[in-house]
């Protein structure tokens, strides 16, 4: 419920996208592109955005992170899965 | 300079070459008679369909129809909230918006249109698609993209009117309710007498538990850790399932008949409905997104390598009706079989969904849009070429019901022999055997014989691997995304009754509400699983009757969606630009009125469900002959509703356009408003 007071828009100056790097920031780039592929939450990236957009309040811990995003995503019945 | 000049020289060359070659892998496909076509060509016509698609006909629509433009600030960095609004690479975006496309229908679809022939289906799947489903695909994300990611239902409210938002949303309903029994009854068909298939999706389910519970308590949030937990167990019980299938004792525990297994899919989607999201339902949503993604990469990449030889005829005599997989003649029901891989409905469900709010830029809608589209496409070209690699004995051996061809082989033999098709009584249970299951005959619904072209494609590349095990795990690899589309659509359609059932009762409007959660659950598998049963029990098989049901329904979503962009496109004054939605909307409406008329009234009962009932009340000592008359109505009803759903969207959209049109109404766009973007723009 926390995060729900969050949602208010934030410009996050600089696409992630832009970086580049060491094989192991590359390994990292990877894994959170798949993330985004699936649709799986990513809470460093949460961590990211909550430190650029809402750095005043203390961020919500992994585990409750994870229960508030699989609620957001699944609790309407999932993403919508075509035939 | 000079490199400049020769480019302008090389890119028409360059075209006209591409041209070419798809004009002549048409020609080959069209014209070769009586002899084995390499599947080079379906691919290279589709490509070269595709590609010229993509860079002349989607940036006409980009640039004149749509004007995308760069400069305008998306809804995704307006409303970067790190979670449903989040700028997001183009690519990575084509590959999640292309995962929730992609399903069994563009698979199964034209597996069961191949008793025409290899031909129809190719060429539609790539006409359609280039004219219709990406088009309309494009339409709606850019729609939704401008209006802050609305859904369709929304925009139909908005646009056009109440009348044709409330059509819309009681079309989604009936059009889930059908959906999830037909595909429910592929899966019975598919794990029916399967022990070895079975024994691999029951184990689906204590292994999604446990990456459930790992996600939860063990390591909160790691996904991609769980997945790969959850992948290694599920191949281990694709191997350990041969050792099921031939153990006397464990294969007689996962022999199931039809109807036992149509219980559990009954009480499994229950329970899936009613169960915490973090127990079973995220879990298997995972789990079968890195499967589809998976498999189908590596469809591709092995139908590349091995370039099969194509075993079935361009045209089959089935052509004119007399088909015995499913009724009705190549028009109008090769299009509606088809459907998803050329035009979906259900795609503008996703295109106005989570996409368009991850958009970074206008101009990528191009590629998420239009080029989602063309790869959906392109899978269904894969399915043709698993079909078509089959022989056609074999084919209608395994997709006709035992009504029509008989409980054994040799009858089976006897029966295609007269349809002039050759099949040895004996290599039908050489295959089964190669394939680790009991029986093929009469497998019907498509997936087994999908299995079977998959694991002789994907059995040349790697030599040796064994054709049973590449069959059950093409078996596993489309029950397990079944059921997740059975689970997802549960909960989903069990919302939208309990949204309807608020207005009545407001309790039982509370999502979260106990008694209301039960009940909403029970009506909604109550309703497929009806369907789904009598499917099962129907001595013609049930994927005859449910999947040009299914195929009109999703159809004619694709309608509403085209009537929506339609409206958007006039209200924007780009009436000049019109066509490129209406000319895919009346030709869907033409093919699909046509193909529930004659579902409904056709004289001939293989067809019309009316005059089957007339049949079955004629023929005397019948003992199920009550239930057979009540199915046929209860179809005919259902299939006069959805062609009532589309001429109410259609009229009302009609009454809009005319208002606009003749000035009697502003056009008045219901975009969010125009604010520059703070990102570097390409120009």
């Amino acid at each position: 419920m926390r995060l729900e007071t969050e949602l208010q828009s934030c410009r996050v100056a600089e696409l992630q996208w832009r970086e580049g790097g060491s094989a192991q920031r590359l390994l990292r780039r990877f894994l959170r592109a798949v993330r985004q592929v699936v649709g799986a939450p990513d809470y460093e990236r949460y961590l990211e955005h909550h430190t650029a957009c809402h750095a005043g309040r203390a961020p919500l811990s992994p585990r409750e992170y994870y229960a508030d995003f699989v609620r957001w995503r699944f609790g309407g019945g999932g993403p919508t899965r075509c035939c | 300079m000079l490199a400049l000049k020769m480019r302008r020289y090389l890119s028409p060359i360059l075209w006209i070459a591409i041209a070419a070659l798809g004009a002549a892998a048409f020609a080959v496909l069209a014209l070769t008679r009586g002899e084995n076509v390499s599947a080079v060509w379906i691919l290279a016509a589709g490509v070269a369909s595709y590609v010229i698609a993509y860079r002349f006909y989607a940036r006409f629509l980009a640039l004149r129809v749509f004007a995308l433009d760069d400069h305008r600030a998306t809804p995704a960095e307006r409303f970067n909230n790190g979670r449903d609004f989040v700028p997001t690479n183009k690519w990575v975006l084509f590959g999640h918006h292309f995962a929730a496309i992609a399903g069994a229908g563009p698979l199964i679809g034209p597996m069961l249109a191949a008793q025409f022939g290899f031909l129809p289906g190719t060429l539609w799947l790539i006409a359609g698609v280039v004219v219709g489903g990406a088009v309309q695909d494009f339409t709606i994300l850019f729609a939704s993209m401008r209006r802050d990611g609305k859904s369709l239902g929304q925009m139909a409210k908005e646009e056009i009117n109440s009348v044709a938002g409330m059509a819309a949303m009681i079309a989604i309903l009936a059009i889930m309710i059908i959906l999830l029994a037909v595909l429910a009854l592929v899966v019975v068909n598919a794990l029916k007498a399967s022990p070895w298939g079975l024994f691999i999706i029951a184990c689906t389910i204590p292994i999604a538990l446990l990456m459930g519970w790992w996600m939860r308590n063990i390591r909160p949030g790691r996904v991609l850790e769980a997945s790969a937990i959850g992948i290694a167990l599920l191949l281990a019980a694709l191997v350990a399932g041969r050792w099921v299938s031939l153990d006397p004792v464990w294969s007689r525990w996962f022999t199931w008949s039809g109807t036992g297994l149509s219980w559990a899919m009954i009480v499994y989607g229950f329970f899936a409905s009613v169960l915490p999201v973090w127990l079973l339902l995220s879990p298997r949503d995972y789990l079968s997104t890195f499967l589809k993604i998976g498999t189908v990469l590596t469809l591709a990449v092995a139908i590349v390598l091995t370039l099969p030889p194509i075993r079935m005829p361009a045209l089959t005599q089935f052509v004119d009706g007399t088909g015995p997989v499913f009724a009705g003649k190549v028009f109008p029901f090769a299009f509606i079989t088809i459907a998803c891989g050329a035009i979906s409905g259900f795609h503008a469900l996703v295109a106005s969904g989570t996409t368009p709010k991850m958009v970074t830029r206008e101009s990528e809608t191009r590629l998420l849009g239009y080029g989602g589209m063309l790869m959906e496409s392109f899978v269904g070209l894969m399915a043709v070429i698993a079909a078509a690699t089959l022989e056609p004995g074999v084919y209608f051996a395994m997709n006709v019901p035992a009504g029509t061809i008989g409980p054994t082989a040799e009858s089976a033999a006897r029966v295609i022999g007269q349809w002039g098709f050759t099949l040895h009584p004996g290599q039908m249970e050489a295959l089964a055997r190669q394939m680790g299951e009991a029986t093929l005959l009469s497998r019907t619904g498509g997936a087994p014989s999908l299995a079977v072209g998959m694991a002789s494609i994907l059995g040349r590349v790697v030599k040796g691997s064994g054709l049973a095990l590449w069959y059950h795990f093409a078996i596993m690899f489309e029950a397990l995304f079944i059921l997740t589309t059975v689970d997802a659509g549960t909960r989903v359609g069990r919302f939208m009754l309990q949204e309807l059932g608020g207005h009545v009762w407001r309790p039982f409007g509370q999502v979260s509400w106990y008694p209301s959660i039960l009940i909403s659950s029970a009506l909604i598998v109550a309703g497929w699983g009806y369907f789904l049963y009598q499917g099962v029990v129907d001595p013609l098989g049930g994927i005859n009757s449910l999947w040009p049901l299914f195929g009109i329904a999703n159809q004619l979503l694709a309608a509403v969606a085209l009537c929506v962009g339609t409206t958007i496109l006039i209200k924007m004054g780009k009436q000049r630009y019109a066509w490129t939605t209406v000319v895919p909307l009346v030709w869907l409406v033409i093919v699909t009125l046509t193909a529930g008329w004659q579902k409904v009234f056709a004289a001939e009962p293989r067809l019309g469900f009316l005059s089957h009932a007339r049949l079955v009340a004629q023929g005397a000592g019948n003992p199920n002959a009550a239930r057979l008359i009540f199915n046929d109505r209860l179809d005919a009803a259902l299939a006069l509703i959805f062609m009532a759903v589309v001429v109410v969207v259609i009229a009302a959209s009609a009454r809009e356009w005319w208002l606009v049109l003749s000035k009697r109404k502003a056009p008045a766009v219901n975009e969010a408003p125009f604010v520059e973007t703070a990102y570097a723009t390409g120009d």
